[in-house]
């Protein structure tokens, strides 16, 4: 125990002392994970907006004068739909209006009109969303006759904010990255500085130092974790905490062992830190794509859905989201808790053995 | 003269890695550059080459240059083979694609003198043969010969060479030495050669010896020799403002003693009683421990280690006695550290048994439990560099069971006997390399092992601090009755072991004491032909 001690407090002060590290860390668990929550937005920013207008009545520019700043640019007129179709073509314009001649005469006499809308689909998701927002602007125009009312209710995230999403899923990245990055590192460090030999010759159990060295980075990183979510995540982005903090913590630790368990095995198989990072990228990169942080599962090909079912992040992204927007009980997290800590287990004990047989 | 360099400096940062060095060469020369790591010899050769900005002025040929910028204009005449085994080779490119490569960056005709010098240059370095080779089939001596060839290929009137010599086997070494002499006959080519050896200063014209980033002296090796006559006596013993080492005592007060004759090392030793810059002395402290050491401590036999096909030790028997410090010698590649880390456990054994203290190890348990006896430092004074010297001793002395109390106790008395207490707060980049050496060795003894095994801990370190650290390990033998292994590929320090044992391509080809060796070949006039002779019969 005493050794454990000795081993840990030392990896703490290395870590302490390699500014560059801590530099990384705290900006990988702070700034990075406000820029991604400030700064990727799926809502249209600044679209160019051009039409051509035959009809000359009035309706054209009443629904034109919806399409304002700061989601659209002011709208550009322009004299043919060939001059339009060029600018589309040009990328000066993404979305183009066409109002015919008898636009506003048909909807007055046989009460329905057309309006005919170019979207550049390369800039796919912007133009998707513009789109969207024109139908509902152009509804308002249109009356009613069928009765139908659509009357939505959002939940969790009432103002349908896009940002503690992403910076949540953002935190989960750097912390999946980082952890695994820290825990290979503390033991390649030893091999490119050559002390390596020299551990291996401490008459001590060897089991002891690699449990010491893979805990005291799991600790750092469950500092700052807690950094993140405690001041980005649910301070800065005001994300609402329903459920339990010991939940949250628990599941993070959990979660922190399995990247340990893949950080010793990324040791035992890398020279320098230079590998470390590439091997990580490449472990690490199907990991979280599997895992439904970027995309959601139901949508993926069966096959790959299937094999998220072995990803550790998959349980811990639906686990804590459950915790922070829904506040599920700890009973209802068991789901959760157990094919973690069974994956988790399996991997660290995997590690554990592989990085063990170089001792 | 050919090649004048006039106050060059060279600063990296505000470090500086040489200061005001003024060289002249003419053509036909080879000019050594002789000093320890972090002399400045690099440095001072990058100036040259034109590959780092420098200040001052360097004029070759009547053209002067002062920047990298400048030197451009010469860069075709310039061949620069920087320090380090293989450094400008490809791994997976053979002899002859080499040549192809080097004759294709600097454009060359192939025309019939080409071919015919390229034959020439192979024949030289024992290449013609294995033209089809991968480079990283090829031994260390074969690589260096190949690189200097590459270097050779356009050739260079200006060339520069940093340490070509280092870590090779004694053949190859001579060998080099043989290529750049018939080089420089042919060519009519100025060579700036550096060396970590002393012995090759009779190869060279003249020399310029390098210590702490300055020039300290220059001229033939003669006149070199004759500067230290005045202050080299046989030992005696003597109290302030001398140091004693090899059977010699220097002093800048004149002794009452008998004259010595000085060798080039001896000029090293002067230069540090100039500068005042006398070593501490060394006192080492009995054990704490009182231990039973039988007469035999380690016992290998028939050790053999392969990597693959490669067989990296063969069969090697050897005994380590109780108070014996013996030297594995060899060149790199020739087994010494793989040995090392068969003996402490760090590789698995292929075949072969191992004894420590009259037990077999056979079990990681058996190991596990003989750590605790064995000291061991690495090479390049491993240590965690974000830790301070007080804190990386600290927990050594934790790792090894000490309690806090006898730790602090021994990593006092330790510090101030190795000397280095003033710097125990300082971080092991921020102290010169033979004070890491004394550190790394407190670290490797402070559990007060029985036996001590040393990889090459003299590599690259001054003269003066090899001295203080070869008199420490005999103190530590004489009054620790521990047995020392220590690696190192200057064969001259043979002359300090008690017993050397000879390593070559993973065979033991000699296993003697010193002096029976000397008497077994009596014309060589030094260790380092006794192991070129030796190296010979064993082709």
């Amino acid at each position: 125990m005493r050794i454990f001690g000795t081993v840990f407090f030392k990896e703490l002060l290395i870590f302490l002392r390699s500014i560059g590290l801590v530099a990384v860390v705290l900006y990988s668990f702070t700034i990075d994970v406000y820029i991604a929550g400030e700064g990727i937005e799926v809502k249209p920013k600044n679209v160019s907006v051009g039409y051509v207008d035959y009809s000359n009545s009035i309706l054209p520019q009443k629904i034109l004068s919806h399409l304002h700043p700061p989601e659209f640019k002011k709208p550009k007129p322009f004299t043919s739909q060939k001059e339009l179709s060029q600018a589309i073509f040009n990328k000066e314009i993404l979305v183009g209006l066409v109002f015919e001649s008898d636009f506003e005469k048909s909807l007055l006499t046989d009460g329905k009109t057309k309006l005919n809308i170019l979207l550049d689909s390369t800039a796919a998701a912007q133009s998707y969303i513009t789109l969207y927002y024109l139908q509902n602007i152009v509804m308002r125009f249109v009356p009613q006759k069928e009765g139908f009312e659509l009357k939505t209710h959002k939940l969790f995230n009432q103002n349908a904010d896009t940002h503690m999403f992403i910076s949540f899923s953002e935190f989960i990245s750097v912390l999946t990255l980082i952890g695994v990055i820290l825990s290979a590192a503390v033991f390649v460090k030893e091999k490119e500085e050559g002390t390596w030999d020299i551990m291996l010759l401490m008459p001590v159990d060897s089991k002891i130092i690699i449990l010491a060295k893979a805990f005291s980075q799991v600790f750092i990183i469950i500092c700052a974790s807690i950094l993140s979510m405690g001041y980005v995540v649910l301070t800065i982005f005001n994300t609402p905490f329903n459920g339990s903090f010991l939940d949250f913590f628990m599941l993070t630790l959990l979660y922190s062992l399995t990247l340990a368990g893949i950080g010793l095995f990324i040791a035992s198989v890398s020279k320098d830190i230079m590998q470390v990072a590439q091997i990580s990228i490449l472990i690490m990169m199907p990991l979280i794509f599997l895992s439904g942080a970027w995309t959601p599962i139901y949508s993926m090909h069966p096959l790959l859905q299937k094999l998220s079912l072995l990803s550790p992040l998959r349980y811990y992204i639906e686990g804590s989201e459950s915790v922070v927007f829904r506040g599920t009980a700890t009973v209802d997290l068991l789901q959760y808790y157990i094919p973690l800590a069974i994956i988790g287990t399996a991997l660290f004990i995997f590690g554990f053995k592989k990085i063990g047989r170089l001792f | 003269m050919d090649l004048i360099v006039n106050r060059v400096s060279v600063y990296y940062g505000d470090k500086v890695g040489i200061k005001d060095a003024c060289v002249e060469a003419k053509k036909e020369e080879i000019i050594g550059f002789i000093g320890a790591d972090g002399a400045g010899k690099s440095s001072l050769m990058f100036a040259i080459a034109g590959v780092k900005r420098f200040k001052g002025e360097i004029i070759y040929e009547n053209y002067a240059y002062h920047s990298p910028k400048e030197a451009e204009k010469i860069k075709d005449k310039l061949g620069f083979m920087p320090q380090g085994i293989g450094l400008v080779l490809y791994p997976d490119l053979t002899v002859d694609e080499h040549l192809d490569f080097f004759s294709d960056i600097r454009e060359l005709k192939r025309d019939e003198e080409y071919w015919r010098y390229r034959q020439r240059l192979l024949k030289m370095a024992g290449l013609a043969e294995f033209t089809d080779r991968l480079a990283k089939n090829l031994s260390g001596g074969m690589k260096q010969k190949l690189s200097l060839i590459c270097t050779l290929i356009h050739r260079p009137k200006l060339l520069l060479l940093d340490e070509p010599t280092t870590g090779v086997d004694p053949i190859s070494r001579q060998e080099l030495w043989e290529i750049l002499d018939e080089n420089r006959k042919k060519e009519k080519s100025i060579s700036l050669v550096s060396t970590a050896y002393m012995s090759e200063a009779s190869k060279m014209d003249r020399l310029y010896l390098f210590d702490d980033q300055e020039i300290i002296a220059s001229g033939t090796e003669k006149e070199l020799i004759d500067m230290a006559r005045d202050y080299t006596y046989e030992e005696t013993e003597c109290e302030e403002g001398c140091i004693t080492f090899n059977k010699r005592t220097y002093s800048l007060r004149p002794l009452n003693a008998k004259k010595a004759e000085p060798t080039l090392e001896s000029l090293f030793f002067v230069n540090a009683l100039k500068k005042n810059k006398i070593p501490p002395p060394i006192q080492i402290e009995p054990r704490e421990q009182k231990i039973e050491i039988p007469p035999i401590v380690m016992e290998a036999r028939g050790l053999t280690k392969r990597f693959g096909d490669f067989v990296a030790d063969d069969h090697i028997d050897m005994v380590l006695r109780r108070r014996e410090i013996v030297g594995l010698l060899g060149a790199n590649g020739a087994g010494k550290t793989t040995f090392i880390k068969m003996l402490l456990g760090l590789y698995p054994i292929d075949e072969g048994e191992l004894y420590l203290l009259g037990k077999k190890i056979s079990s990681p348990e058996d190991r596990q439990e003989l750590k605790s006896k064995i000291g061991y430092m690495s090479q390049l004074f491993a240590l965690y560099k974000d830790l301070t010297i007080y804190e990386n001793l600290v927990y050594f002395a934790k790792m090894h069971g000490l309690g806090m109390e006898k730790a602090l106790h021994r990593i006092e008395k330790l510090s101030k006997g190795l000397g280095f207490d003033k710097y125990i707060n300082e971080f092991p980049k921020d102290v010169p390399l033979g004070i890491k050496q004394r550190f790394s060795l407190a670290a490797a003894i402070l559990h007060e092992p029985v036996v001590l095994f040393l990889d090459e801990p003299t590599s690259g370190v001054d003269t003066v601090a090899r001295a203080q650290f070869w008199k420490l390990l005999h103190q530590l033998k004489e009054k620790w009755d521990i047995s020392i292994l220590i690696t190192t590929h200057y064969m001259s320090e043979a002359e300090y072991c008690d017993r050397v044992v000879v390593l070559k391509r993973g065979r033991k080809i000699a296993d003697d004491t010193p002096q029976n060796l000397l008497k077994r070949f009596p014309n060589a006039k030094s260790f380092e032909e006794v192991f070129l002779e030796l190296y010979k019969e064993s082709e």
